[in-house]
């Protein structure tokens, strides 16, 4: 068993960075080939062709792609990702910077996805084609059909414009910017470690609608699959003997089905976590969020191919690394899979 | 079990409000001003490199020029305390100002700056460039005369208004040389630093930038006309017109600029904000390549000027966007021509391609950035023309993909638009009546008239000559007969609509006026009590 898993594993490996290595040469290739002009953006509309030419030259542009290619798969082999044409700086601190805002919201909104999904999924489950079935299957289908921006605008104009629950736009209100040096990049955790507790209310009620509205399709794709495994748990026999020794409904839930489906979440909440950060995209721009997704569409919208190319990699490695992840713990923690490898 | 599931949901519900409901939330501050934008664009607040409109309204708070131009275009002192003109030059004597890192303002500064905007040569030089000012005779014709005493001399190419008026632009900014070249690598004349932090003597100091995020000002304490009203200015970036609505509307942000039509039209005769409509002297112009089959038949171009509904769209699209003109001088500036008669005429546009040997019409593409009005835009002008037999296919794109195509002269129509650089005929028609060389070799794809590949060699020797015209009263005559020469040659960079830029304030704000080229200065913004 071991060795196998040691092999298994290794195989794994492998293909994730295989996986990486051709969604590089994807993303560089199109990068490079796709019609915008980085240099016209950075050396202004009305540049005459000398400025132009040194600039193009500057950013390595004039190179055959082949060559652009090596030079980039060099830098990257030191760590290096290029500078960004944005904000001049290396594409590296871009992310590092960015990166952050899109992690903390991404995982506030698995968190609650989580807790909310997984509860209302087995009780739909356990209470099959009642009301409350009925809501969660709404809700759920809601979440899936109506688009984030839509909501976005939506929660905003209600729970801020109209009801003044939350902050608006951006991490922390205008006037608390500023104030609180990053050390994590975490604007949560960095508030508390520096005893700015304002801040970190008003951050707090900052991040709870987007975060709320980022979980939501996950939240939705979660009920809606821990209400399937759930059904299928409850149909099959040991439940059955269970109920008929007298455990209660949610004891057979608790201590029977939950362990048993407990594999198959925590693939299904690798992905939507994958998915969050991925998916951040839209929620950013409603909500004027610093993050990864914000990030990218101005790179892609001036042409900035480091700044692009370097993203996609980093976000495809989280979800590459994310689905690995779940792989491994479902061979590891399912009983069958454990027995096929024997 | 069900009772318990169903009190728990209620139970958590009315959890959830009470924990929110205690965070409220204040208004902006009484000594911050909040304005939000698109900061898409900005790149760089290195007032020798950005030119776009955004960062202009950035950097002209953070650094001085010699002189200014106010929004009704009056040419006023500014580090310069006087100026003297004479047959070869002008002779400026500085005013006792300090930079905000302390030094003073010297004539070895102006000099320095106005040498590293050539030297540097990216598109913040054209506006010097094209009068006769480059790399290799800067050092000879910008001169320390003493400690407060600079000379700038005529370069042959320029009068004294239109050299003052360039002075007065963003790009000719005055930066702290001994601060900037503590900051020098790689010779880059302390770009890569400079394009983060700021090295002025304005009202403001750079506390923060952060791309596409935010902007923070902070007061300079030490102006020398004393410390501005606000402590600090935040730009934010609001991508997103809907929501920069709502958070203009919640009280969040003071000014929003970059708004789509339809969410500034709520912002009117609405208690508690103004909205300015802020003439840019430029247009919405509809580019032609002169070099497609169709389109270098002047027939041709004018059937499309005929086909073209100005007032309807002015009326259901341009709203606080544009005003319908086709000369490329707005209609309140001196010597302006009145519009020529062009408007909707089916018919006659119909008549035209027949002459032009074209009855059946054809087909052409339309490129425009996708972007509020353009977008639009494009879209009217595609159902106008339909019904003269032009068969339109609309392409959008972001920014640098139509721009680029349009350098590259790869395109059949598109829509660019212009912005005038000083109050006057020239300022705002030289973009569209010169182009020294139309070959292909010729590359000047920074000149707007050669992209279109519009060979007018008369048109072009007029402005050349109308710029060199020191006298008012010829100079004025001049302006005529361009304008007139223009709408003759039935132009294959055609205007559309004067344009404007519309901001919405709150009305807390007092004395922020918006300044046609966005030198929008804000050292003497108050604002009220937050309501």
């Amino acid at each position: 068993m071991k060795e196998l898993s040691v092999a298994e594993f290794g195989r794994r490996l492998a293909h994730l960075l295989v996986s990486l290595f051709i969604l590089l040469c994807v993303t560089f290739v199109i990068g490079r080939v796709l019609p915008t002009d980085p240099v016209g953006a950075i050396v202004g509309e009305l540049a005459d062709p000398a400025a132009y030419a040194a600039m193009r030259t500057r950013l390595g542009l004039d190179l055959p792609i082949y060559q652009q290619f090596f030079l980039y798969l060099n830098g990257l082999a030191h760590g290096d990702f290029g500078t960004a044409v944005l904000t001049g700086n290396p594409v590296s601190s871009d992310l590092a910077q960015a990166f952050p805002a899109t992690f903390e919201l991404a995982t506030l909104a698995v968190i609650i996805s989580t807790f909310v999904g997984v509860p209302l999924g087995l009780v739909a489950a356990l209470f099959r084609d009642s009301l409350i079935d009925k809501i969660a299957r709404v809700v759920a289908l809601v979440g899936h059909s109506i688009p984030v921006f839509w909501f976005g605008i939506v929660g905003l104009v209600i729970f801020y414009a109209g009801l003044n629950w939350v902050g608006g736009p951006g991490r922390v209100d205008v006037f608390y910017e500023g104030l609180v040096t990053p050390q994590t990049g975490l604007l949560l955790v960095d508030s508390l470690l520096q005893g700015e507790t304002e801040i970190f209310w008003n951050a707090l009620g900052h991040i709870i609608l987007p975060a709320i509205i980022l979980a939501y399709a996950a939240m939705a794709y979660i009920t809606r699959m821990t209400r399937s495994f759930t059904l299928e748990q409850l149909s099959q026999d040991y439940v059955i003997a269970a109920r008929a020794k007298g455990v209660s409904p949610t004891g057979a839930i608790l201590r029977h089905v939950l362990p048993n489906i407990a594999v198959q979440l925590i693939t299904i909440l690798a992905i939507s976590y994958g998915g969050l950060l991925e998916g951040a995209v839209v929620t950013e721009i409603v909500f004027s969020w610093p993050g990864i997704g914000q990030y990218m569409t101005n790179a892609l919208m001036i042409g900035d191919m480091n700044a692009i190319v370097a993203a996609t990699i980093i976000v495809g490695f989280i979800f590459m690394l994310l689905n690995f992840l779940a792989d491994v713990a479902y061979a590891l923690l399912d009983p069958r899979m454990r027995e096929a490898a024997r | 079990m069900k009772h318990f599931s169903k009190g728990l949901f209620v139970g958590a519900f009315v959890g959830a409000l009470t924990i929110a409901a205690p965070l409220s939330y204040a208004a902006t501050l009484k000594d911050q001003l909040v304005i939000g934008t698109s900061l898409a664009q900005v790149l760089s607040l290195d007032p020798h490199q950005a030119t776009e409109g955004k960062a202009v309204e950035i950097m002209s708070n953070l650094y001085d020029r010699l002189v200014n131009s106010t929004p009704d275009g009056k040419i006023v002192p500014q580090l310069a305390e006087s100026w003297k003109v004479d047959d070869k030059g002008i002779t400026f004597t500085l005013r006792q100002a300090k930079f905000a890192s302390g030094n003073p303002v010297t004539a070895k500064d102006v000099v320095y700056s106005i040498g590293r905007l050539l030297k540097l040569d990216q598109a913040a030089a054209a506006n010097l460039k094209r009068v006769g000012y480059d790399k290799n005779n800067v050092d000879k014709l910008v001169t320390a005369v003493d400690d407060k005493t600079v000379r700038i001399d005529f370069s042959g190419q320029v009068t004294a208004e239109m050299l003052l008026y360039r002075l007065a632009a963003s790009t000719t900014s005055i930066v702290d040389s001994v601060e900037v070249q503590k900051h020098v690598s790689d010779n880059d004349w302390g770009n890569a630093w400079m394009r983060t932090h700021s090295a002025g003597s304005g009202p403001f100091t750079l506390n923060r930038w952060s791309p596409n995020e935010l902007v923070i000002l902070d007061a300079n304490k030490d102006y020398v006309t004393g410390a501005p009203k606000m402590k600090r200015v935040i730009v934010r970036h609001v991508p997103e017109s809907q929501v920069e609505r709502v958070m203009l509307e919640r009280g969040d942000i003071d000014v929003a600029s970059a708004m789509t039509a339809a969410d500034l039209a709520t912002f009117k005769d609405k208690q508690g904000f103004t909205i300015q409509r802020i003439p840019t002297g430029g247009f919405y112009v509809l580019s032609m390549n002169a070099g497609n089959q169709y389109l270098s038949n002047p027939k041709v171009r004018e059937a499309i000027a005929y086909g073209i509904d100005y007032k309807g769209i002015e009326k259901t699209i341009m709203g606080p966007y544009g005003r319908a003109r086709n000369v490329p001088v707005p209609e309140n500036f001196e010597s302006a021509i009145p519009n020529p008669d062009w408007p909707l005429d089916v018919e006659k546009s119909k008549q035209l391609l027949a002459e032009a040997g074209f009855k059946d019409g054809f087909s052409l593409t339309l490129k425009t950035i996708a972007q509020t009005p353009r977008i639009d835009l494009a879209t009217a002008i595609q159902a106008s023309l339909a019904q003269v037999g032009i068969k339109i296919d609309i392409q959008q794109g972001n920014g640098s993909e139509i721009i680029a195509a349009h350098r590259a002269r790869d395109f059949d129509l598109l829509i660019p638009q212009t912005s005038a650089y000083m109050p006057n005929v020239l300022g705002s028609m030289e973009q569209f009546s010169s182009n020294p060389d139309n070959s292909k070799e010729a590359n000047n794809a920074g000149n707007f008239v050669w992209r279109s590949a519009w060979d007018i060699p008369e048109l072009t020797a007029l402005t050349a000559k109308a710029s060199m015209e020191p006298d008012a009263k010829k100079r004025g005559e001049l302006y005529v007969e361009m304008q007139k020469l223009f709408v003759e040659q039935k132009p294959a960079v055609l205007p559309m609509f004067e344009r404007f830029e519309p901001i919405v304030l709150s009305s807390k704000v007092q004395g922020y006026v918006g300044h046609p080229t966005q030198l929008t200065r804000l050292e003497s913004v108050t604002k009220s009590e937050a309501q």
